[in-house]
């Protein structure tokens, strides 16, 4: 059943309902000044942009990982990792008592669904019409009271649509309907975490929950070190004393296990955060906390307890075939007539 | 550590921190060395570099490496990280050395 979906996000189109998503507005007159002391990335967004960014704690490890979306006066937040409520308080704890801000929870009377694959503009043009199709990476648009989000933590095409709850289930079906002539699976929370393993997306619920700043993460690009927010000074002095460990992607032909130590010549230099089976693959992906002195792509000296042969490699380790399609040119049901690269790399 | 192993890593290491340097001087990120992971993605999200400067690191790596970027499906699946970049790197140097 996983390999179908995975294959599915892989090749065609996989839709998904995202309830492990909480979606937040935030409005009122300082909802700007709050968010830019929360968010750690300089927050230089227009109307109906997006930026992928993290919430931190003040030990600067990473709460949530969220999409902010700059919708007119207000923001979109889209975020893992924290309950509603817990968002919430966060952001009004950020809030100075002269300051005014209204923080709504959308996941009360919204739903998300997401569509991702190489396919996946098919389905949602079909279901919206083909203006979707030139939606740029990072932004959204609404129409009537759908907001459709083109996002993504796949590595292939990707569109969230925010709908009302009592919507939800008429255009998951219509979609299911649509996806049919391209073989359309429904895909779990298991099968877009492989796939972003796979594609180097952070897992909030995996690595993000093994007490490390976004130096060790590999996720600097997310954070400024020229603003104050939330973690600001712990990861300033963090990146002053320089990391002691980095994660680190790698594959193995047998299997591997969050918890495996990774060792070499005997010697432990590491433990896996976040594993799994590729079913695209065929083979284990794993992300490991290395010693920095080990930690490099391109070895293949090291191993782990169980004495699994291990090689660290360049994420991503999927050639995504939503970089070879475009939707100018192909379609599903044309697929046949191209060829494109193999899905493997290395 | 092996003195094979810990070459190794210090030529990839030094290979990563040219790639680096191409993409503040060249590319005019504005991060300090340091900030730039090795599997920061480049395109897209990441560094957020767009189609005009793919073209700009093709020809700077190719000056500074001296290496042909493969004109082909292949090509973008090379330049999506510095360390992608550092594979195609070393894959290029070793080939040098094996021919």
């Amino acid at each position: 059943m996983l390999e179908k979906q995975e294959s599915a996000i892989r090749r065609s189109a996989a839709l998904s309902l995202m309830d492990h998503v909480v979606c937040l507005r935030l409005s009122g007159t300082n909802a700007f000044e709050v968010l830019d002391r929360t968010c750690p990335a300089e927050l230089h967004l227009r109307d109906t942009q997006m930026m992928y960014t993290l919430l931190l704690d003040q030990a600067a490890r990473p709460l949530a990982d969220v999409f902010i979306c700059c919708d007119d006066e207000d923001f979109l937040i889209l975020a893992e990792g924290m309950e509603a409520a817990q968002l919430r308080d966060y952001f009004l704890s950020q809030t100075l008592p002269a300051e005014h801000i209204q923080v709504d929870d959308l996941s009360q009377s919204h739903g998300l669904l997401s569509l991702n694959g190489p396919y996946a503009w098919e389905v949602l043009a079909a279901l919206l019409g083909p203006e979707v199709i030139g939606l740029p990476y990072l932004t959204f648009f609404h129409l009537g009271q759908t907001t459709c989000i083109r996002a993504g933590k796949t590595g292939e095409y990707g569109y969230d649509l925010l709908l009302p709850r009592e919507e939800l289930e008429k255009t998951q079906a219509r979609l299911i309907e649509l996806g049919q002539p391209l073989d359309l699976e429904l895909a779990g929370l298991e099968a877009l975490e492989q796939c972003a393993l796979e594609n180097w997306f952070f897992n909030i619920r995996r690595e993000g929950k093994a007490d490390l700043t976004p130096i060790e993460l590999q996720l600097q690009w997310r954070v400024s070190y020229q603003k104050e927010y939330v973690g600001a000074k712990a990861l300033a002095e963090r990146r002053r004393t320089g990391p002691r460990q980095r994660l680190t992607c790698l594959t193995a032909a047998d299997k591997l296990a969050v918890g495996d130590e990774i060792q070499y010549q005997g010697q432990g230099i590491g433990q896996l955060v976040n594993a799994g089976f590729s079913h695209t693959r065929k083979d284990y992906i794993g992300l490991a906390l290395l010693d920095t002195a080990y930690a490099c792509s391109g070895i293949d000296a090291y191993q782990t307890s169980a004495l699994i042969p291990v090689r660290t490699v360049s994420p991503p380790v999927i050639n995504n075939r939503s970089m070879h399609v475009s939707p100018q040119l192909h379609s599903y049901g044309t697929r046949d007539q191209f060829e494109f690269p193999p899905l493997l790399i290395g | 550590m092996d003195p094979k192993l810990s070459t190794k890593i210090q030529q990839r290491d030094q290979i990563l921190d040219r790639v680096r340097q191409v993409l503040i001087d060249n590319l005019k990120v504005r991060r300090e060395p340091d900030e730039i992971d090795p599997d920061t993605p480049l395109f897209g999200t990441g560094i957020g570099l767009d189609s005009v400067d793919a073209v700009e690191l093709v020809v700077s790596l190719e000056v500074e490496f001296g290496i042909q970027m493969p004109n082909d499906a292949m090509g973008r699946v090379t330049m999506r990280t510095v360390n992608t970049l550092a594979d195609l790197v070393i894959e290029h140097q070793e080939g040098h050395q094996n021919a």
